[in-house]
C-alpha cells in the first residue's frame, strides 16, 4: 500500500534556525499516528508542511504522492486539518461554520456534520466565541471530518482540553476512524492520552525524527537492561543504546534491540511506551538542548520546613 | 468563497453603507441649500449675463458658504479611514486570530481566497468612492463658478482622483496587514504610507504634471487673461531686472504701491499657473499615480500571502 505521507530529506529553516532537518518518514495509509515531541521540536512545522501552509526549505513532502504546497487544488480536498488552538471565526455561529465548510469543500458532508453536532449537543445558533474550549475543539474536528478527508492532521488537539473533553474528543475521532479508515496524524507533547488510540509512533525532537514505527514493533524492540556496572560498548556495537544510567554498582540501559540479547549478565525487562518516549526525548536534552533559564526544575521536589 | 467573504465583512459593509447614506444626505441637503443661495443672491443671473462685474455678489456668496466649503476638507478622511478600518485588518486580523489556518486548509487555494476577498473589497471601495465622487461633482456646481475646481481641496473631490486615493488607502492597508500581521501596527503603517505618498504628490508633483505657464509683463502693462475662478494659480508676484522673483513686498499702505515696488528694484509682474482646460488631464495623471502605487501594494500583498505567511 502506498504511504499516506512521505518525506525525503525534508528540512525547514526559519531565518538561521532549523525547525526540521533531514526528516525521512513514511507513514502508511490507514494508521493513527502520534507525532510526539517536546515544545519547539518542530511538530507544528511538520504538520504545516504536510498541509501546504509552509514550503520546505529543502527536500520534499508528499501526501498521497502529491506536493501540498505546489498542488494545493488536488491535495487540499483530501486533507482535514485542525490547527493548534482549533481556530474558528469567533463571530460565526455553528450554522455559519457548517455553511463555510459546505461552500469551501466539494466533498463536504453536511448531514454527517449536523448529526455529529447534534450528538455532541453543540447549539448551532450560538456564536463560536461563546462556546467552551472543548466545544470549539469539537466543532473544528467535526468540520475537518465532514470534509471526508483521507488524511487528518491534528495539531496538539488535546492541549487545551480538560480530561473529560479529551475523552469526548478522542471518542469522536475514533468513531470516524472506524467508520472511514482514514489516516490520522496527531501531535502532542505527551503520549499518555494517545497510547490507547494510536498504533503508530513518530518521535520528533530537536528538529530530527528520532524514531518512527508501529507501536507494537516499538514496544517489542525496546528493552530495559539491568546488570552489574559496566561499559556498554560491546552491546552498543549490535544494538542501539538510547539511554544509559549508572549507579555505583549497577548499570541500567534502555536499548533498541536488534535481535535477542545473548549476554546473560543483563536482566531484560519490558518498558512502557511512555518510558521509551522519555528516553528518546532525554537523549536530546543531554545532546545540548537547553531548558529556558528560570524554568522550575521538573523534579517535583518541594522543600518542607 | 464569496459567501465567506460576505459573511466575514457583513457588519463592516452595513456600517460603510450607513456612513455613505449619511454623507449623501448631508451633501444633498447642503448642496441644495448652496444652489438656492446661489440663485437667491442673483449670482447665477449675473454670471450668465457675462458683461457685468459680479465680484461683490461672488464675495457675498463666498462669505455665506465659507464654513461649508472649508469643512468639506474633512471628507479627505474617508479614503484613509477605509484603508485603516477595512484594508489593514483584512489579512492582519485573520493571521492575528489564527483563522487563516482554518481558511487556507479548506479545499480552496489561498490564492483564490485572496483574489475573491480583494475583488470584493476593492469593488466596494470603487463603488462607494464613485458614488461620493458623483455627488461631490454636483455639489461643487455653484462653487466652481466662483472658485477654481483646480485648487487643491476642490481638485481632490471632483474626479477619479477620489477613487484613486480610496483604492490606494485600501491596498496599502491590505499590504501593510500582510506585512506586519498585526492589526494595530498595520493601521499605523497604513497611515504613514498613505501620507508619505499622498502629501508629496499633492504638494510637489501635482503642479508639474505639465510645465506650468509662466507669464511676465511690465509693471505698467495689463496682465494676461487669467481667471482665478478657473485657472490654478500656483504663484504670482514681482520680478527684478535679473529675473529674481518675490511674492512678498514690504510696502506700507500709505505709500504709492507702484513707486514702492519700483523703489525695491522690481521691474515686472510674474504669474505661474495651470490653465483650467488641463483639469481632466491632471485628474487622470494623478489617478494613474495612485493606481500604480495600488498595483505595487497588491502585488506585494499577493506575494506575501502566497509565499511568506503561514
Amino acid at each position: 500500500m502506498s504511504p499516506a505521507l512521505e518525506t525525503t530529506h525534508l528540512s525547514k529553516r526559519y531565518g538561521r534556525t532549523w525547525a526540521l532537518q533531514e526528516c525521512e518518514l513514511s507513514l502508511p495509509a490507514g494508521r493513527v499516528a502520534a507525532l510526539v515531541g517536546p515544545n519547539g521540536a518542530g511538530k507544528t512545522t511538520f504538520l504545516h508542511l504536510a498541509v501546504g501552509l509552509l514550503q520546505p526549505t529543502t527536500g520534499t513532502i508528499q501526501v498521497f504522492g502529491q506536493h501540498p504546497s505546489t498542488q494545493p487544488q488536488e491535495i487540499l480536498p483530501r486533507i482535514g486539518f485542525v490547527a493548534q488552538d482549533h481556530p474558528l471565526y469567533r463571530g460565526f455561529t455553528g450554522e455559519d461554520m457548517l455553511t463555510l465548510g459546505q461552500k469551501l469543500n466539494p466533498r463536504f458532508d453536511d448531514r454527517l456534520a449536523r448529526a455529529r453536532m447534534q450528538k455532541l449537543g453543540i447549539p448551532l445558533q450560538r456564536r463560536c466565541g461563546k462556546l467552551s474550549g472543548g466545544q470549539q475543539a469539537q466543532v473544528a474536528l467535526v468540520l475537518a471530518l465532514a470534509k471526508r478527508p483521507d488524511l487528518l492532521l491534528l495539531d496538539e488537539p488535546l492541549a487545551s482540553l480538560d480530561p473529560l473533553a479529551r475523552r469526548e474528543f478522542l471518542r469522536t475521532l475514533m468513531a470516524a476512524v472506524v467508520e472511514t479508515g482514514l489516516t490520522v496524524l496527531l501531535s502532542s507533547h505527551i503520549i499518555g492520552d494517545l497510547e490507547r488510540v494510536c498504533d503508530y509512533l513518530i518521535i520528533l525532537s530537536a528538529s530530527h525524527v528520532q524514531l518512527a514505527g508501529d507501536i507494537q514493533d516499538v514496544l517489542r524492540a525496546h528493552k530495559r537492561l539491568i546488570g552489574p556496572r559496566q561499559d556498554a560498548a560491546a552491546l552498543a556495537s549490535v544494538h542501539t543504546v538510547v539511554e544509559t544510567s549508572h549507579t555505583q554498582r549497577q548499570t541500567t540501559l534502555l536499548v533498541c534491540t536488534n535481535g535477542p540479547i545473548f549476554d546473560t549478565s543483563w536482566e531484560v525487562q519490558e518498558v512502557s511506551l511512555e518510558d521509551i518516549v522519555l528516553a528518546y526525548l532525554g537523549k536530546q536534552v543531554t545532546g545540548g538542548l537547553q531548558t529556558s533559564p528560570g524554568a522550575p526544575e521538573p523534579n517535583g521536589m518541594e522543600v518542607v520546613q | 468563497m464569496i459567501w465567506l467573504a460576505w459573511r466575514q465583512h457583513r457588519a463592516e459593509s452595513f456600517i460603510m453603507l450607513g456612513v455613505l447614506v449619511l454623507l449623501a444626505v448631508f451633501l444633498t441637503m447642503t448642496g441644495l441649500n448652496m444652489a438656492h443661495t446661489f440663485q437667491q443672491l442673483g449670482l447665477s443671473a449675473c454670471l450668465a449675463n457675462g458683461h457685468r462685474d459680479c465680484s461683490e455678489l461672488e464675495d457675498a456668496f463666498q462669505n455665506q458658504v465659507r464654513a461649508l466649503s472649508s469643512a468639506i476638507i474633512w471628507l479627505n478622511l474617508c479614503p484613509v479611514l477605509l484603508g485603516l478600518l477595512v484594508g489593514a485588518p483584512l489579512i492582519a486580523r485573520e493571521v492575528e486570530q489564527g483563522t487563516h489556518r482554518l481558511a487556507w486548509t479548506q479545499s480552496v487555494t489561498r490564492l483564490r481566497w485572496l483574489v475573491v476577498k480583494l475583488s470584493l473589497v476593492l469593488l466596494t471601495g470603487f463603488l462607494a468612492s464613485g458614488v461620493l465622487m458623483a455627488l461631490l461633482i454636483w455639489w461643487y456646481g455653484p462653487l466652481n463658478q466662483v472658485q477654481a475646481r483646480f485648487a487643491p481641496i476642490a481638485f481632490d473631490f471632483q474626479g477619479p482622483v477620489l477613487i484613486g486615493t480610496t483604492l490606494l488607502a485600501l491596498t496599502l492597508g491590505i499590504a501593510a496587514g500582510a506585512l506586519v500581521r498585526r492589526t494595530v501596527l498595520a493601521m499605523a503603517l497604513t497611515l504613514v504610507l498613505f501620507l508619505a505618498i499622498r502629501v508629496p504628490v499633492e504638494l510637489w508633483l501635482r503642479p508639474h504634471y505639465q510645465p506650468p505657464i509662466v507669464a511676465t509683463w511690465a509693471l505698467s502693462a495689463s496682465g494676461p487673461q487669467v481667471d482665478s475662478a478657473d485657472d490654478w494659480i500656483i504663484s504670482n508676484g514681482w520680478m527684478d531686472a535679473q529675473g529674481n522673483q518675490t511674492t512678498n513686498l514690504s510696502c506700507s499702505s500709505t505709500q504709492n504701491l507702484q513707486q514702492c515696488i519700483q523703489g525695491l528694484g522690481y521691474r515686472a509682474n510674474f504669474l505661474i499657473y495651470q490653465p483650467a482646460d488641463r483639469f481632466w488631464t491632471f485628474q487622470w495623471i494623478e489617478t494613474g499615480i495612485y493606481l500604480a502605487f495600488s498595483a505595487l501594494a497588491l502585488i506585494l500583498a499577493v506575494w506575501l500571502v502566497r509565499r511568506r505567511l503561514t
